[in-house]
């Protein structure tokens, strides 16, 4: 068995997997901070 | 008279050529057809891959997958050793799933990691039995719980084995409301399991809808770009269907795109399904290490479940780590259904809708970052 192999791909997987997943998290409270819900709502009750 | 004789001959010779190994594919094709349509599980796969290994399986019909010049074989050489049909698949698939939850309580996205952890798991013990390293990724990857990604894998580096792993991965994801819940109920306390969390669906602004899937898909398409075909195709999906300006392409791809490939999809995969390749100890294999993968990615879901529930003082229900997995939305479903077993006050739908749409997102980078190291290592097709 390559276990070389095996646990290079075991590690780069999961440790990418769960940094861009994180940085994706990051990503969504910094588009919601952005542009919140309540923003919107307020525009379109002026219009 | 001879004449005559020798026509009848040539008539019979389908029933002449028959073989032991074509007479069980045909038996388990009509099994695919009475589960698809007696049973009703995934009809919409099982009936053409049913009746594609049938078709497949008929001496001197020219129909199988492997048949140079017959029908199926040109569409399987178009659409699956292309990866065409796994690409538009995701188009519709994206087209179909709703962000929405996911974009309102972004912390359940780190569960869609957890539910990848199933896939490497399976991996090791891949390698350990003594498959090739392009087989060992491919039977991996049935742990992401998603068919067209599964496809799109084995396709690309062990094509042997593309019939096992697709009819694999399809199977576990119909079976995860069978799989999943006494995993559930030995993972956590009654306590745990009836955990209530708000029902209250918050809101998510238009403009963080439209800009996920774009910002997102630029992040994790520079991060593993072996991986831009399925995520590309996710996030242009689900733009189509957030834009809100192009209807008539979001009904073309959650309909006419997505129900045509699954049709064809199904038919080539289940003719690709021969006695000569099928009916052999690696197949078993195939099956077996696809339900570690399913085990184990619903294992480490819930230990994330736990941990989150601890470092959340009890605000977060450990069974949406169940949710992490990509069976959308098969395994948001069970979640809930559990929930309100413990608690019949439990509404934990939405938030596990989140979860299992971020499995979603965390299988399609689980394999991008498998071809990425792929592709990294010098490691092409099987046999290539």
């Amino acid at each position: 068995m390559d276990w070389s192999f095996g646990l290079t791909m075991t590690a780069a997987g999961m440790a990418v997997t769960f940094i861009t997943l994180y940085l994706l998290t990051l990503l969504i409270r910094l588009l919601n901070k952005l542009f919140p819900f309540k923003n919107e709502e307020e525009k379109k009750s002026k219009t | 008279m001879d004449v005559f004789i020798d026509a009848l001959n040539s008539l019979g010779q389908g029933f002449l050529n028959l073989t032991w190994q074509s007479g069980i594919m045909i038996s388990i094709g009509c099994l695919l057809l009475y589960l698809g349509i007696g049973r009703k599980i995934e009809p919409l796969l099982l009936i053409p891959i049913g009746f594609g290994v049938v078709l497949g399986n008929l001496p001197l019909a020219n129909l199988a997958a492997q048949d140079e010049g017959g029908v199926i074989n040109l569409l399987y050489n178009t659409g699956i050793l292309t990866e065409i049909f796994p690409v538009l698949l995701f188009v519709g698939l994206g087209a179909m799933i709703d962000f929405g939850p996911l974009l309102a309580n972004p912390i359940v996205l780190i569960f869609g990691a957890a539910g990848q952890f199933g896939i490497f798991i399976t991996l090791l013990l891949a390698l350990g039995l003594g498959f090739a390293k392009q087989e060992a990724v491919s039977i991996a990857v049935i742990g992401a719980c998603d068919g067209p990604t599964a496809i799109y894998v084995a396709s690309k580096f062990a094509r042997d084995l593309l019939p096992a792993v697709s009819i694999a991965a399809y199977s576990y994801m119909a079976l995860v409301p069978i799989i999943q819940p006494p995993i559930m109920r030995a993972m956590t306390t009654k306590k745990e399991r009836a955990i209530l969390m708000p029902p209250g669906e918050k809101h998510v602004s238009q403009r963080v809808k439209i800009l996920f899937p774009i910002i997102a898909g630029i992040l994790t398409i520079l991060i593993a770009p072996m991986g831009a075909p399925l995520m590309g195709m996710l996030m242009l999906g689900n733009l189509l269907k957030e834009s809100g300006v192009v209807s008539r392409l979001v009904d073309v791809s959650e309909n006419t795109i997505a129900n045509t490939v699954t049709l064809l999809l199904g038919l080539c995969i289940g003719a690709s399904m021969l006695g000569g390749n099928f009916l052999k100890w690696d197949t078993i294999l195939v099956f077996l290490l696809g339900f570690i993968a399913i085990f184990m990615d619903t294992v480490t879901g819930m230990l994330l479940g736990k941990l989150i529930k601890v470092i959340s003082k009890g605000k977060i229900n450990p069974l949406l780590g169940a949710a992490g997995t990509s069976a959308f939305p098969m395994s948001a479903r069970v979640v809930q259904k559990e929930g309100q077993k413990a608690n019949p006050r439990s509404f934990l739908l939405w938030h596990a809708i989140g979860a299992n749409a971020g499995g979603q997102i965390g299988s399609v980078m689980a394999a991008s970052v498998m071809l990425a190291v792929m592709s990294g290592l010098g490691i092409g097709p099987l046999g290539g």
